[in-house]
C-alpha cells in the first residue's frame, strides 16, 4: 500500500469528525483507517474548548502487512461468513453487509451462520428476549443469530445481530453506550431465564465486528509508533470490552506490553515498548 | 419459540405506539422474584416524562443493580423507546423513579 490517501478532519467529537470525513471521502466506515489525532477538550463552559481531530486513511484492497503479526492467533484468515439474509429482511441499508474481500480484516470476528433450530438454548432464549425488548422499544428490526469463532480458550459466544432497514444507529449510541446497555439487559434477563450465565453478545448491523477490525488496526499501528518513538503511547479512553480487544490484539507482540490506566470513563490502554 | 419473523410481521402490520410502561414492566418482571408486585406508571409533567416503577422491597436491588447499573441501562433503553415514540423535536426529559 504505497499510495495512500488520507485527510484530516475536525468535529465536536470524534464520532462527528469521523462522520464528516467519511462524507468528504464519500466512503463507508469500513473503507478507512481511523486515527484519533486529538481528543476533544470540552473546556469550562465552552471556554478553551478544542475540537476533535482525526485522520482518515483510505484503505485499498489489502490491509497493511503489519496487521498480520499483531493479530496473531486471534485473527483467522479467510472471509467472514456472509450474514444470513432473510429474503427481504435487509435491504442495502448502510449498516449491513459488504461484498466479501472488501474488508478481509473482518475475519477478526469470523462467524458461522446457523439455521434456525440449530440454536443452542442461550441463543434461542436470548433472541426471544432481545426481540421482545426491541418490540417494546418500537424498533423495527430482525435478530440474526451467528456463532463467533473461538478467539481464545473460552467458549465462543452467540452473536445476536440486530438488522433492519431503518437506521439503527440509535441502538448503538455514543461510543456504543446504548448498545452496551441493551446487551447488559438482554444478558441479565436471559441469564435469569436460563439460571446460568448466558453466553451471548448483542450487536447492531455488525458494528462490533467492524469496530473490532478497526481496533486491531489501531492497536497495531500505535504499537509500531510506540516502538519507533521508544516511549509509551496512550490510546483514547475506551469501554472495557474495547480495551480487552486491544490487549488481545497485542498479546502476541514481544516488542510491546499493554496496560490500562485511569478510572471509569477515562480508563485507557497504554502501549509500552519493551525495554531491552 | 416465537421466531423473529412473526414478531416482525406484527410490527409491520400495525406499529403499536411505544409504551414506555410496557418496556419497564417487561424488564422488571423478568428480573424480580415477585413479578406480581411490579407496578409501573407513567406520569407526564411539563418538562419530563416520569416512569414510576414499584417492586417488592426485597427486589429493589435486582432492578437497581450494583452502583445503579441495571437502572441506568433501563434508562438508556427508555431514551431510545421515547425517541421512537415522540420524534426528535418534542422529546422530553425522561425520568425513571424506582421505589
Amino acid at each position: 500500500m504505497n499510495v495512500e490517501e488520507s485527510i484530516e478532519v475536525t468535529g465536536d467529537d470524534v464520532e462527528q469528525a469521523l462522520a464528516k470525513g467519511l462524507e468528504t471521502l464519500g466512503v463507508g466506515p469500513d473503507d478507512v483507517m481511523v486515527e484519533v489525532l486529538e481528543e476533544p477538550a470540552s473546556g469550562m463552559f465552552g471556554l478553551g474548548s478544542r475540537p476533535a481531530r482525526v485522520r482518515l486513511r483510505l484503505l485499498t484492497a489489502a490491509p497493511p502487512p503489519e496487521m498480520e503479526d499483531a493479530s496473531g492467533a486471534a485473527v483467522a484468515t479467510g472471509e467472514s461468513a456472509p450474514a444470513l439474509q432473510d429474503s427481504g429482511s435487509t435491504g442495502d441499508g448502510n449498516v449491513v453487509d459488504k461484498a466479501p474481500g472488501e474488508l478481509s480484516f473482518q475475519a477478526a470476528m469470523e462467524t458461522t451462520t446457523f439455521e434456525e433450530g440449530d440454536f443452542e438454548e442461550d441463543a434461542e432464549v436470548g433472541k426471544v428476549v432481545l426481540a421482545k425488548l426491541l418490540e417494546n422499544m418500537a424498533v423495527r428490526a430482525d435478530v440474526e443469530v451467528r456463532r463467533a469463532e473461538a478467539t481464545d480458550e473460552e467458549e465462543p459466544p452467540w452473536m445476536l445481530d440486530i438488522v433492519g432497514e431503518s437506521d439503527l444507529s440509535v441502538l448503538i449510541g455514543r461510543k456504543g453506550e446504548t448498545l452496551a446497555s441493551l446487551q447488559y439487559i438482554t444478558r441479565l434477563v436471559t441469564s435469569r431465564e436460563l439460571q446460568r450465565r448466558a453466553n451471548i453478545v448483542v450487536d447492531v448491523g455488525g458494528y462490533k465486528s467492524r469496530r473490532m477490525s478497526r481496533l486491531y488496526a489501531l492497536a497495531s499501528r500505535m504499537a509500531d509508533q510506540a516502538t519507533s518513538l521508544g516511549r509509551p503511547v496512550a490510546l483514547e479512553p475506551m469501554p472495557p470490552y474495547e480495551r480487552r480487544i486491544v490487549h488481545l490484539a497485542l498479546r502476541e507482540r514481544e516488542d510491546v506490553t499493554t496496560e490500562s490506566s485511569g478510572e471509569g470513563q477515562a480508563r485507557k490502554v497504554n502501549i509500552i515498548p519493551a525495554s531491552r | 419459540m416465537s421466531g423473529g419473523r412473526n414478531w416482525r410481521q406484527r410490527q409491520q402490520q400495525s406499529r403499536p405506539p411505544t409504551n414506555l410502561e410496557d418496556l419497564v414492566g417487561y424488564i422488571a418482571k423478568s428480573l424480580v422474584n415477585d413479578p406480581s408486585q411490579v407496578r409501573v406508571r407513567q406520569r407526564n409533567t411539563n418538562s419530563a416524562t416520569v416512569i414510576e416503577l414499584r417492586v417488592a422491597p426485597e427486589d429493589m436491588g435486582r432492578v437497581i443493580g450494583r452502583e445503579g447499573r441495571v437502572a441506568n441501562a433501563i434508562r438508556a433503553l427508555l431514551r431510545v423507546a421515547d425517541r421512537h415514540q415522540q420524534g426528535e423535536r418534542q422529546r422530553k426529559h425522561i425520568i425513571l423513579e424506582i421505589s
